[in-house]
């Protein structure tokens, strides 16, 4: 009898039973493939992390004599690879007498360290001008006090003489944030900005000069530790901080009042685990829908042959079969699926990773994790598929089942409790609720180092997602059963003098074209949501990189070796589509000293494209022709206003250095805009004025930087720029396609591609699945209703009519709702993850390109099942005719 | 003369399932006139479905010929001048009774309102007016094939090939079902074909051909 049913099983069912596999098998290859994209972003995130921080550990010591017990106690907490020790040392100020005059700057720092520090530690420094050991100096120091390599500084030490030194080179200290970190604070203290003023010296100079300044003031001198350690970090970001930090704890605990580490790792590590939780995020977001739709699917595919059941499941009774036969039976075709579905899928997750996510290792733990967990979902799957509706048959009356695909309606549980209703409604309480206090998903509250994804913030959008779901299929449901005539004439072109009929079929089969309909839908909402999310990603990583870079490609130096010299020659490159020159000075605002950019706001939004979210009130033009129609406008940062309570047209007195004199003097301004983000720009305090009154103002009308927009590559046109400026001292050109490969802030920072790939693939395969498949196993339940039709005497484009007739309400309708719904869903998606985007999208971006694709697929897919059961019954059905 | 509707010369049919060739009729030689009334008789597997699909153009003989000479090409029969009746419940369940009757007249192309009307007579003749606006499985067996009868007589055919109309019925319905066809068709020219078990209602029959392991013998009555 086994052996019988197996045949049976595979001679007349193998439709069925290769799609309850394909189903199974994607099921399984989304959630499997997923996770281990998830998984190793993770894992990359936490390889970037420890690659980018310039010292993982800076301990800072209570006393200089507890040197040997420190080292001794950090080598017994952890291997390390570098240990450097690091003087610090607090000055009342630098001088310098340069060109006949003398330059003061304020209180500043000067630091010790041996000559393999650099060796050691290369991401805390970058060399400008002159040599890189000897006595160095940081490049915003050189430029207050106007030295360059060979001049003299005067170090005002704290209690004692001045003590001199000649300068050796220049450098940039691009991590001056974490070398300068105050350690020890408590969590939550806010971080302190790097000194302005900073000197190097070989660590027996510093000995010399600074060994007096601690014996006098022992307070004004540090020292630090500055540790690399060698450990193999777990691949997670959560596990890495977690390990990093206790690893931490333990050398915390045997240098008890000797020292206090300040663990930059952990930091970096926290932050990063902040965008990895976005990842997650993201993954719930954009890929559990596919994963519930391959589940549907499968389910709809396993129970489309539910007639052929009953009557295989009558006979076998016939037979004297036993209930328990029977489920046996079932439970062996749930074990085939179940079986070749994990198989298959797993196949398919090793060419999907091949393809996709090439020089990712699939072993690792968590990779591991995510294939037996998506494996054992498909099992589950195929069993509750399968021997659900089969035991369900059994144990319920046959007539009820055979009435629940036609009839005059009857009113599902949820419909009469309106739980769609109420679901859209909880999501909008939600949504106003959790919008109100401005949208958080994931938790990382400054200071402290864990993270948690906000899991409320989700209520909304699945509560919305949900509830249109249901309402859509009341809607269609009602409208169907109540729009015949509407339906009629729609379905005219097609179905002509049967459109009567055809629609009334329909009408009266409403809950099986909902159902599909709805399933259509969630396949394109699901393709249309990632899609346009992933576009509308794509494109704020790059305004993400060309606000950071400033333009395609960007030319930055100092005013005395001003990039503007070389206007005419970067012009006349090949493969510059404009060109912009900008100010770069310091001013101070009061005692602070920020950055401020001198513009032409007319013909800066050539070179570089100025948003509208760059500006309070959302108008960049409207902002721009303001700041152009008076000379001494100024737009300033939102703290700053804050800061000293501005109000627009305020005149303001700001100071500017003079290049006759190099002195800082006043200068007036007025106030008329705020200002959020601009090109190069840092995040937090900034101004921005027109060019020419800054030039006038300051006896200069040299620009510190180029923009340039790129008619083609950008990379090119930069290694052409750099062949223009090599000469100037100092000048850098930077593009934005490396920008924005190394930019390492926020979620835009992880490489989405694969994903992308990965989920777009996935949302056509469903896509056609949904539309083709179903269609063609519902077809293939109404072998019967066509065969008699056939019989009456219907013509070959007659039984089209039916045949396309279904299959174009099902596609049309799944197609429009689906796109209205993952349009809202990708709205909703953006919205959510608006913490993600700095600055957020003014627009969402659509992928024509893919959305054709799409279309295409979905429409070949109905064409293929609707031509493949034409053919069927190209020739009379005489073997189910002989049924009738 | 009168001229025959269908005409059946030496009639072969072979089946080929696999390897293995089934045959179904041997050998067939008769026709059909307007008016007559013929009961198609024979055990189980004797070939009287497969007769009846040959004489409805639903499928092409393996060896003899057959015409139509009254009615035209085999492409033309149906709907509107050979109809079938079956066994089983035929009725498409997603349309109500009124629409199942006018489905063979809009496959004919007529207009929608005029099929409407013509399929509202027949049942109105057949007294299933009241039924008329239910589904099937809304009906019960006996309704249910009277109603598929009206459907074959609403495009007014030239003949009706029934294939076991009352297989499913218990006796009273089948004689009540044949009442009514009979009624329905008496004084018309529509000639009926009807294959049957059941002796009694073959006896009401004008001929019976008499079919035994794909070979036909004619005996009128
Ligand atoms: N499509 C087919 N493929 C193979 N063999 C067939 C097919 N249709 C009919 N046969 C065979 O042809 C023979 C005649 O069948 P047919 O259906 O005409 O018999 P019947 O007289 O109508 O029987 P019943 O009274 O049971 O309906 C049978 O042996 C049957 O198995
Ligand atoms: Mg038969």
């Amino acid at each position: 009898m086994l052996r019988t049913w197996f045949k049976g099983i595979l001679t007349y069912r193998p439709g069925r039973l290769l799609g309850s596999i394909s189903g199974v098998a994607l099921t399984v290859a989304l959630l499997a493939s997923l996770g281990a994209f998830i998984a190793s972003a993770g894992a990359s995130m936490t390889q970037r992390a420890v690659q980018e921080v310039p010292a993982d550990w800076q301990i800072q010591l209570s006393h200089p004599s507890d040197a040997k017990a420190v080292k001794a106690a950090v080598g017994k907490a952890t291997p390390y690879t570098a240990l450097e020790q690091v003087g610090y040392a607090d000055v009342k100020g630098l001088i310098a007498t340069a060109g006949g005059t003398v330059q003061t700057t304020g209180p500043g720092k000067v630091l010790g360290i041996s000559a393999a520090y650099r060796a050691n530690f290369p991401l805390e420094f970058r060399q400008l001008v002159g040599a890189n050991q000897g006595v160095l100096v940081a490049q915003q120091t050189a430029a207050n006090l106007h030295v360059k390599p060979g001049d003299r500084v005067s170090i005002e030490r704290v209690g004692l003489p001045p003590s001199e030194v000649i300068v050796d080179g220049v450098v940039d200290l691009p991590n001056a944030d974490s070398l300068f970190q105050a350690i020890g604070l408590p969590a939550g203290a806010a971080p302190q900005a790097p000194p302005d003023n900073v000197l190097l010296l070989p660590d027996a100079q510093w000995q010399r000069i600074f060994g007096p300044q601690a014996a006098v003031r022992p307070d004004s001198v540090h020292t630090q530790f500055h540790v690399r350690i060698g450990h193999v970090l777990p691949a997670d970001p959560a596990a890495a901080n977690q390990f990093v930090q206790q690893l931490a704890h333990s050398l915390e605990a045997r240098i008890v009042g000797r020292g206090i580490v300040g663990n930059i790792l952990a930091t970096r590590l926290g932050s990063v685990q902040a965008d990895a939780a976005y990842g997650n995020v993201l993954f719930l977001f954009l890929g559990l829908p596919g994963a519930i739709l391959a589940v549907l699917l499968t389910m709809a595919i396993a129970s489309s042959g539910a007639n052929r059941r009953r009557k295989e499941q009558a006979l076998l009774r016939i037979r004297g079969a036993s209930v328990q036969t029977i489920i046996g039976l079932e439970a062996i075709e749930a074990l085939i699926v179940a079986l070749g579905g994990v198989v298959l899928g797993n196949v398919l997750t090793l060419a999907i990773h091949r393809m996709f996510l090439p020089g990712n290792e699939l072993i690792g733990k968590s990779a591991l994790f995510w294939t037996v967990s998506a494996s054992l979902m498909g099992f589950a799957l195929a069993i509750a598929a399968i021997l659900y509706p089969a035991w369900k048959e059994i144990h319920h009356s046959t007539v009820v089942s055979a009435q629940a695909t036609v009839g005059r309606g009857r009113k599902a549980l949820w419909q009469k409790v309106y739980l769609d209703i109420l679901l859209l409604v909880i999501s909008g309480v939600e949504f106003w609720r959790t919008a109100s206090t401005g949208y958080q998903v994931v938790l990382a509250p400054e200071g402290i180092t864990t993270t948690s994804v906000n899991y409320e913030a989700f209520v909304a959008p699945l509560c919305f997602w949900l509830g249109a779901v249901l309402f859509s299929t009341r809607f269609l449901e009602g409208w169907m059963s109540g729009g015949r005539k509407i339906l009629a004439r729609m379905l005219n072109p097609v179905a002509r003098e049967l459109s009567g009929v055809v629609s009334s079929s329909l009408s009266r089969q409403r809950l099986l074209i909902v159902r599909g309909i709805i399933l259509v839908a969630l396949a394109v909402s699901f393709a249309v949501s990632t899609a346009v999310f992933n576009t509308t990603y794509n494109a704020q990583s790059h305004v993400d990189a060309e606000l950071t870079n400033g333009a395609d490609v960007t030319v930055t130096g100092s005013i005395m070796s001003a990039p503007s010299t070389r206007f005419g020659e970067l012009q006349a490159l090949p493969g510059v589509a404009a060109i912009q020159p900008m100010q770069h000075r310091l001013v101070y605002v009061g005692n602070d000293l920020q950055d401020m950019y001198g513009i032409d706001p007319q013909t800066i939004g050539q070179a570089t494209n100025i948003a509208n979210a760059y500006f309070v009130g959302g108008n960049a033009q409207g902002t721009l022709a303001k700041l152009s129609k008076q000379p001494d406008g100024v737009l300033v940062s939102e703290e700053t206003v804050k800061d000293y309570q501005l109000k627009l047209g305020d005149k303001i007195n700001l100071r500017l250095q003079n290049i006759k004199d190099h002195q800082y003097h006043v200068v007036p301004f007025h106030f008329i805009g705020i200002v959020r983000e601009f090109p190069t720009a840092p995040k937090d305090s900034f101004l921005v004025a027109n060019r020419s009154y800054i030039g006038q103002e300051t006896g200069s009308d040299a620009s510190e930087i180029v923009l340039m927009r790129a008619k083609g590559n950008p990379e090119a046109l930069a290694s052409r720029a750099k062949t223009v400026v090599s000469s100037l001292a100092g000048a850098k050109v930077t593009d934005i396609n490396s920008t924005q490969r190394t930019i390492s802030s926020g979620l835009t920072a992880v490489d989405l591609h694969g994903l992308t790939r990965l989920e777009l693939g996935f949302a056509v395969l469903l896509a056609a699945a949904s539309t083709g498949l179903i269609l063609a196993l519902g077809l293939a339940e109404r072998r019967r209703t066509l065969a008699v039709l056939a019989a009456l005497g219907a013509k070959k484009r007659q039984l089209g009519a039916f045949v396309w007739s279904e299959g174009l309400v099902i596609l049309t309708g799944g197609s429009l709702l689906g796109v209205i719904l993952g349009l809202g869903v990708a709205e909703m998606l953006v919205k959510v993850l608006t913490g993600v985007f700095d600055p957020p999208p003014e627009v969402l971006s659509i992928p024509w390109g893919y959305l054709v694709l799409l279309a295409a697929a979905a429409i070949s897919s109905t064409a293929a099942a609707i031509f493949g059961t034409n053919r069927l019954f190209h020739r009379p059905a005489i073997e189910e005719m002989r049924g009738l | 003369m009168i001229e025959s509707l269908v005409e059946l010369q030496n009639i072969g049919k072979i089946y080929w399932r696999g390897d293995a060739e089934e045959t179904a009729l041997v050998s067939a030689t008769c026709s059909v006139k307007p008016g007559d009334r013929i009961a198609l008789v024979g055990p189980s597997g004797s070939g009287k479905s497969t007769l009846l699909h040959l004489m409805g153009g639903l499928d092409q003989p393996s060896t003899g010929s057959i015409s139509w000479p009254g009615l035209g090409t085999c492409e033309n029969l149906r709907p509107q001048k050979v109809s079938y009746i079956f066994q089983m419940q035929s009725l498409l369940p997603p349309l109500t009774v009124v629409e199942n009757v006018e489905l063979p007249l809009l496959l004919g192309q007529i207009e929608a309102t005029k099929a409407r009307k013509a399929a509202l007579e027949t049942l109105n003749r057949m007294r299933l007016n009241t039924i008329a606006d239910k589904l099937p499985e809304e009906l019960s067996g006996g309704q249910a094939q009277r109603v598929a009868v009206a459907r074959a007589l609403a495009s007014r055919p030239q003949l009706i090939l029934a294939d076991e109309p009352t297989g499913q019925l218990d006796h009273p319905t089948a004689q009540h079902l044949f009442d009514v066809l009979l009624d329905s068709l008496e004084g018309s020219e529509t000639a009926l074909v009807v294959a049957t078990h059941d002796q009694a209602i073959a006896e009401r029959m004008n001929t019976i051909w008499q079919m035994q392991h794909g070979v036909m013998e004619v005996v009128t009555c």
